[in-house]
């Protein structure tokens, strides 16, 4: 006997479960289908397939503009997060120091920040260093958001490492930054690099923070914010967001699979 | 010689000759070489602005020149001032029934992906929080396209005749309903996951034990499942709860005025409008204050579980 499930129990789960999925991804897959609507607004019947509203939003110089802007600002945060994460994550595992509990604290509290408060305290910041709001104001921003959870990914990997192989390197006469390109990194590569991609979406779909923070350059997530009041717009927005949904499913789908290989193939070595 | 870290506390813990540990320390990077760019940042950029916020609160800061000093009268108006403290009471209990409805539907889903021994499990939870990682406006758009007098169910409902076009289902959206529809849609794939991370490492050997002891399935759930699985739903909870009593994106986008909640009252006191940046601050620190308490208690809670368990 299943001591978890009766049969019965197991068929009702598996119905709630579709259902659920259904819930899920039944919005996702209405947007789908008005993107291809040839009618302006999304409303029954549908009243003929286009392709025009993906045609329009590729010549939309505003749309190119500000996923361009989020490309550029998720891509420079991101490797700020990761590198800090690393430093953070070296520190933390691989040291005993007074105060770590702390340190640690500090480290991860941007989790449970409300990124409204966030957002709004860091504007103060900028207003009083008299600081103009710019991409790199929401570049810092976005690199507060991620580091905690770069340090929380990269973090449990260098504990499954045996960290004598660094005290080897240095008593065969390694410098710290030789034996950290030659040992550590390729050995935590897939969590860096696993890093790399949360920060990086992450960045590129914020908005709370951005909105605090952006210059005169929106970000995607901003922009989109703002079409979402001028309904005229709204086939072109339902057909550029489907696309970035579409590649950031891919990429993060992916992203995870190599880094299950990777660490497996580094395992096995 | 023992490996790295372990093997530096012994030394400690049994005060070796220090010769040959020393010259290798010095060689390596030094704690502060390695924590100090990030803990400087995030004091920088995390620390210092809270601080700005708090000297806003209490008018060391203010936005317009002119006489101010020291003065607690916006806390004080906070707690006087009943509209932004009812208003937080209807913020909180929205995003209680959304975290106890979003909690009470995750966990027979995680229930079922952990013990029902289903092969494939990582791939349905993969599944089921796919929809997480991707734009959370492009979900709330899809809900605005759907629930909207002339949206999808409306016009669906015209179009089958069910409805006249005059009398549309209008409490669909810019409401109440709406916004907690949405946030409940929103976090529920995420909500799944700590709830079935705790129910993966329980010990399915402790409910063959229950069942060998002639416990029904419902008492083992009750008496063993349950208790085991309270740190992933007290987090679950809380993961939803947290950013959502806090949320200003989705009453914006589907509240209306019946759905405004304390974010967007936030986010108008900093807006371009009547800015009041002091009662703004005053806000913003009480939320972030609440939120850090309940932080708190629950990192308490959980090291007290720890310690029962070992």
């Amino acid at each position: 006997m299943d001591v978890a499930l009766s049969p019965n129990g197991r068929r009702l789960m598996r119905v709630f479960f579709a259902l659920v999925i259904l819930f899920l991804y039944a919005p996702i897959a209405i947007l789908l289908v008005f993107s291809f609507n040839s009618s302006p607004v999304p409303v029954f019947p549908l009243s003929g397939f286009t392709l025009g509203w993906y045609h329009d939003f590729l010549t939309n110089a505003d749309i190119r503009g500000a996923l361009e802007t989020s490309a550029i600002i998720a891509a420079v945060s991101s490797v700020g997060a990761v590198v800090l994460g690393i430093l953070a994550a070296i520190g933390l595992t691989r040291r005993r120091f007074r105060g770590q509990l702390g340190v640690t604290a500090l480290l991860l509290s941007p989790l449970v920040i409300p990124l409204l408060v966030l957002g709004v305290s860091m504007a103060l910041l900028f207003h009083e260093l008299g600081m103009q709001r710019s991409m790199y104001t929401v570049m810092i921003g976005h690199i507060v958001i991620s580091v905690p959870y770069t340090i929380l990914v990269i973090r449990p990997r260098l504990g499954q490492i045996d960290a004598s192989l660094g005290e080897a390197a240095y008593d065969l006469g390694a410098g710290p930054l030789t034996t950290f390109r030659t040992v550590t990194l390729p050995l935590i590569l897939p969590a860096v690099v696993s890093a790399f991609m949360i920060a990086f979406t992450i960045s590129f779909d914020e908005f709370p923070v951005a909105s605090f923070l952006v210059g005169p350059r929106q970000t995607f997530p901003v922009y989109l914010y703002a079409a979402l009041r001028f309904p005229s717009q709204l086939p072109q927005v339902i057909a550029v967001a489907v696309v970035v949904l579409l590649v950031s499913l891919a990429v993060i789908v992916a992203a995870e699979l190599w880094r299950r290989r990777a660490e497996a193939r580094l395992e096995a070595a | 010689m023992g490996a790295g870290e372990g093997g530096l506390t012994v030394e400690a813990a049994t005060s070796e000759p220090a010769a040959a540990p020393r010259r290798r320390r010095r060689r390596r990077l030094t704690t502060p070489a390695l924590l100090g760019l990030p803990v400087a940042w995030l004091a920088v950029f995390f620390l210092a602005p809270i601080a700005i916020v708090a000297a806003y609160s209490v008018d060391v800061l203010v936005l317009f020149p002119g006489p101010h000093g020291f003065t607690i009268s916006a806390w004080r108006s906070l707690f006087s001032d009943t509209p932004y403290l009812h208003l937080f009471a209807k913020s909180v209990e929205m995003s209680l029934i959304v975290s106890a409805i979003v909690v009470l539907v995750a966990y027979p889903l995680a229930y079922f992906l952990a013990l029902s021994g289903t092969k494939r499990k990582y791939i349905l939870l993969l599944v089921l929080i796919a929809p997480f990682l991707t734009s959370y406006l492009l979900r709330v758009l899809a809900w605005k396209v759907i629930l909207g007098d002339q949206g999808v169910i409306n016009t669906f409902l015209f179009w089958t005749g069910l409805r006249s076009p005059e009398h549309p289902l209008s409490f669909l959206l810019y409401s109440r309903f709406a916004v907690m529809l949405v946030l409940g849609y929103v976090w529920l794939p995420f909500v799944a996951l700590p709830i079935f991370v705790t129910l993966e490492t329980l010990d399915r050997g402790l409910l063959e034990a229950a069942s060998d002891l002639y416990a029904s399935r419902l008492q083992a759930f009750v008496r063993v499942t349950l208790p085991l699985s309270a740190p992933g739903l007290v987090a679950a909870f809380l993961f939803v709860f947290i950013p959502t009593v806090g949320e200003f994106i989705t009453p914006s986008l589907v509240g209306g005025t019946g759905g405004y909640m304390y974010g967007n009252q936030i986010v108008d006191l900093f807006g371009t409008g009547f800015p009041d940046w002091e009662t703004g601050s005053v806000l913003a620190l009480f939320l972030l204050a609440v939120i850090a308490i309940l932080t708190l208690v629950f990192v308490r809670f959980l090291r007290a579980g720890e310690a029962q368990a070992a």
